[in-house]
């Protein structure tokens, strides 16, 4: 192989696929990059096996060919050559690649692309089409709420459900959970319901650039994987296998309380009321207390042994009758750092009831929290 | 069948199965026999694990040569006369039970001379029948010899353990009385060979090494305190030794070895999260009052008492305990030896081992003991602090390096995250525990004797900020977790809560509780691997200086290694190795 790239482009190529690298892994060629030319442009690939990321390049290819090379050594190589353009130079005989930027000249020893795992390739005639834009909100505001539980894989994952043209993405942590709903412009004929890594999806928004308006999303059947596509980049996932609890039946229907609050002053306090809780339990209370003839105003107060006490009020149109309620504050911050509206509004029913946020003017989201009991 | 009054001979028998149960238990009542009778040296001669031969010689008061015969007929004492003599008991046999009962199932030779008989006397029984009654001549004191135990009660034989068992039940015997009583000299032969001598000096931590060696016995924690009319002394292994079983923790309740399982949990609960789950201490305890406040008379084989007073006996132990341990708990210390050799190849755990030399060099500068408590109460404990520390960093997302005066620190991240948690949780006891809801209730199914135990365990468990309910059959229901669980996954906590809970089948209700928020700070608290920011490292530290026992995890490892400027100096060779 002998190719020439932008230094820029490769360093950017790096990034982007070094997050699937897995450097402690007992198989070495896993921590190593794939390089390789692919009809006209340098692709590059890296895999933990669970998670595969793929990134082609503009190049200017002399010979085919294809080479794995560690990629930490590889990627802070790159990032410290000054000159604008790289050569790369395969010597098949000692599987060495040969570096050549300006003044500098590397050679890294690699290791025989053929025991590098295959990548799958994705069907993209019988994929669906998701707006970037569109999606990677969706997946921002889902994504926080599964769990970092290595016990509970199921719930390391994100449900995603298309059914003709309705998409909808649920995460939870059996303590809250997030469901959002959303529209695709092409219905697809058979439904998918799939449950993805939620730490994959989280690539795929960190990977899909604004820029592009659409990416393509592909289930092969029988193989247990999801391959997401965009324009110069695929990742390819493992799915989760196992039963979502029925999020449908958590959502509760009817309220006792009403409460709209403006979302940055609701935002606001709980991160004021964070900085005290956070020593504590995370426990912040909310003293719903709606006015006689005036709107009506939300007490939001933390208090811990070691730190001292704090109390905010927000302002808030509130219906219906009022409440004490608690709350770990690490989920009312999170959910409210992902509602985009101005005005948000919280339903409950009693203390030890869920309660559900909703941003005013967006019908397609939905957030539950378990409240927090005290004594 | 009709009923029949059994036999005399019969009836000894069954009497005799109470008392004496196997060679031990004759050994045992002979030497208590001897401890009565003023002995200031006994002699103990086993053959073939005590089937053979059990002989006992004691330098004793010795028995008038008229009351021989008595001395072997049931229920015959000269330790007590009326029924309210049980009440004040002060010697080790009262019930005038063992020389007959021995006798009903062996051939019981007894030898006598009273401190002013000019001859002795000696008697044969067999089977419970007197077969000679002669003059004989020894100097002043008792001997007597068990030959042919059992031979005539087959079943009894049949039920004895490997000789082996048997003889290591007598030397454990011996020994521990021989530690009970120091000022008296023992000798133990096993088959001709000398298994035990005590000097008889009155020198503790002699017979000590003699029982377990002398690195052991050097290590030993002496105890000693004083509560009004309650004393309890000994010795206690330090926090680095333990063993995974009860068998060496022993009680002595004036002058009687006793079976008490209250004052077992007492010892182990003195010893809290110091050790780890699943291990014991090993320790000698001796316990003295005056003879009212305990009552003796609840066991034939008088392995049982029952106190008056049994909580404050219980505290009294356990203060005793947790003061010689506080007395002695330093940081375990990287010894030049270990950091030079690569320890741990053994299979031990190198923390373990730097804990066990750290121990010893106290022992070295620090042998006395705390001093006399005078008062007794309110229990303050010495807060063993840690000095101020400055973080350095971290350390392969495991460990975090601090710098104090006194040299450098390396801290375990998980385990002093689990000690930050645990005192935390335990200052929030009686106050509100927040508790996070599940937004679906976890049923969980348990195996039949797990299911038990949780059920037993339900109190505890949602008083700590659980909400768990029996939901039929050996199915649970899980609403609710403590709030800094959250976010982990409910069932797999309850499960390893109950698997905690098997490993000991009978501890008391304190240690339960403390053993749950172990098991909940385990699961809570920051893992190896995870990388800390600087102020999280930083809180971390600052927290666990807060800590009442900073040195170790509620599970008893170490959170720290301390590597004192004097080592890095000798080390760097700045200075001379000493
Ligand atoms: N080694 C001994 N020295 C002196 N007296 C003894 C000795 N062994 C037994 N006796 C006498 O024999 C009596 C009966 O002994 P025993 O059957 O063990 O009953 P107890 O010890 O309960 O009185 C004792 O009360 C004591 O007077
Ligand atoms: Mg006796």
């Amino acid at each position: 192989m002998k190719a020439s790239v932008q230094q820029q482009h490769l360093a950017h190529g790096l990034a982007i696929v070094s997050k699937a690298v897995s450097p402690r892994s007992t198989l070495p060629v896993l921590a190593n990059i794939l390089i390789a030319s692919d009809d006209g442009r340098l692709r590059l690939s890296a895999t933990n096996l669970e998670l595969g990321i793929t990134c082609w390049i503009p190049a200017t290819i002399e010979d085919a060919g294809a080479i794995t090379v560690p990629a930490r050594t590889f990627q802070d190589l790159v990032n410290t050559l000054t000159g604008e353009r790289i050569d790369l130079t395969l010597d098949p005989r000692t599987q060495t690649l040969n570096v050549r930027s300006g003044s500098s000249n590397t050679d890294i020893k690699g290791i025989d692309a053929q025991e590098f795992p295959p990548i799958p390739v994705p069907d993209l005639s019988e994929g669906v089409s998701l707006n970037v834009n569109d999606f990677k909100e969706m997946i921002q505001q889902v994504v926080f709420a599964a769990s970092t539980d290595e016990a509970r894989p199921v719930l390391q994952g994100v449900l995603l459900n298309i059914k003709e043209d309705q998409i909808t993405m649920a995460a939870t942590d059996g303590f809250r959970i997030s469901v959002r709903k959303g529209l695709l412009s092409n219905p697809v004929r058979q439904e998918i319901s799939v449950i993805i890594p939620a730490r994959a999806l989280t690539e795929l928004a960190r990977i899909a650039t604004d820029g592009e308006q659409m990416l393509t999303m592909n289930v092969p059947p029988g193989r247990g994987q999801v391959i997401f596509h965009v324009k110069d980049a695929e990742l390819v996932s493992q799915l989760i296998d196992g039963n979502f609890p029925d999020y449908r039946a958590i959502i509760p229907r009817s309220y006792k309380t009403h409460t709209v609050l403006s979302t940055p002053a609701f935002l606001k306090a709980c991160k004021q009321a964070e900085i005290i809780a956070r020593e504590g339990n995370n426990v912040v209370r909310l003293n719903i207390l709606p006015g006689s003839d005036s709107p009506g105003v939300v007490e939001v107060s933390a208090q811990s042994e070691e730190t001292g006490a704090s109390q905010i009020q927000v302002d808030a149109n509130i219906e219906g009758s009022p409440l004490l309620i608690a709350f770990n504050v690490k989920f009312l911050r999170e959910v409210l750092d992902v509602i985009k509206t101005p005005s948000v509004a919280l339903e409950t029913n009693q203390n030890n009831t869920p309660a559900t946020i909703k941003p005013i003017g967006d019908d397609d989201f939905v957030h539950v929290i378990m409240p927090m009991h005290l004594g | 069948m009709p009923i029949r009054i059994l036999a005399e001979e019969v009836a000894s028998q069954i009497a005799a199965g109470e008392v004496v149960e196997r060679p031990a238990s004759v050994v045992k009542e002979l030497m208590e026999n001897s401890l009565d009778a003023g002995a200031r040296r006994i002699e103990i001669r086993i053959a073939n694990a005590g089937k053979a031969l059990i002989e006992v010689t004691d330098d004793g008061c010795g028995i008038p040569a008229g009351e021989l015969t008595l001395a072997v007929a049931r229920h015959a004492t000269s330790k007590l006369s009326a029924a309210e003599d049980l009440f004040r008991i002060a010697t080790l046999g009262f019930r005038g039970e063992a020389l007959a009962s021995i006798a009903s199932v062996s051939r019981l030779t007894l030898i006598s001379r009273e401190q002013n008989a000019e001859m002795g006397r000696k008697i044969v029984v067999e089977g419970g029948k007197l077969i000679a009654n002669d003059a004989a001549g020894l100097p002043v004191g008792t001997l007597v010899r068990v030959e042919n135990l059992f031979f005539n009660v087959p079943a009894r034989l049949k039920f004895l353990k490997s000789d082996l068992t048997e003889k290591n039940q007598i030397t454990q015997l011996v020994s521990r009385y021989a530690l009970a009583y120091p000022q008296i000299r023992f000798r133990l032969m096993q088959d001709e060979r000398e298994v035990l001598l005590s000097h008889g000096k009155n020198n503790r931590r002699e017979v000590l090494a003699q029982i377990y060696g002398n690195d052991l016995a050097r290590q030993m924690l002496e105890v000693e305190l004083e509560d009004e009319d309650i004393r309890v002394r000994g010795f206690i292994s330090p926090v680095g030794i333990s063993r995974s079983n009860r068998r060496e923790i022993v009680f002595f309740v004036n002058g009687r070895w006793v079976q008490d399982a209250g004052l077992s949990t007492a010892l182990i609960q003195a010893y809290h999260t110091l050790l780890m789950v699943g291990r014991y201490p090993i320790a000698s305890i001796f316990v003295e009052m005056s003879p009212e406040m305990v009552d003796v008379n609840v066991h034939p084989a008088k392995a049982e008492v029952r106190f008056r007073d049994a909580d404050r006996v219980f505290r009294a132990v356990q203060r005793a305990v947790k003061r010689a341990l506080l007395a002695y708990s330093p940081a375990p210390q990287l010894s030049s030896s270990t950091w030079l050799s690569r320890s741990g190849e053994a299979g031990v755990d190198p923390a373990w081992e730097m804990a066990y030399e750290a121990n010893l060099a106290q022992m070295e500068v620090a042998p006395e003991p705390a001093g006399k408590e005078t008062v007794p109460q309110p229990v303050q404990l010495p807060v063993d602090s840690l000095p101020l520390l400055r973080v350095i960093g971290q350390v392969g997302a495991a460990y975090l390096v601090a710098e104090g005066p006194d040299g450098l620190y390396l801290i375990d991240q998980h385990a002093a995250h689990e000690r930050v948690l645990f005192e935390k949780f335990m200052r929030e006891a009686g106050k509100e525990i927040p508790s996070q809801a599940l937004l679906h209730p976890q049923t969980i199914e348990l195996p039949p004797q797990a299911a038990e135990l949780l059920q037993t365990q339900l109190a505890v468990l949602n008083r700590w900020g659980f909400e768990v309910e029996h939901f039929g059959g050996n199915t649970f229901r899980v609403r609710r977790v403590p709030a800094i669980l959250s976010g982990l996954d409910p069932l797999i906590i309850v499960r390893s809560l109950v698997e905690d809970f098997e490993e000991d089948e009978t501890p008391l209700q304190a240690e339960i509780e403390a053993r749950v928020i172990a098991r909940v700070c385990k699961r809570a608290a920051v893992k190896a691997g995870q990388i800390l920011s600087a102020e999280e490292q930083n809180a971390l530290v600052r927290d666990l200086e807060r800590c009442q026992s900073p040195r170790t995890c509620p599970h008893g490892r170490p959170t720290m290694i301390h590597l004192s400027v004097d080592l890095l100096e000798r080390q760097f060779g700045r200075r001379g190795s000493r």
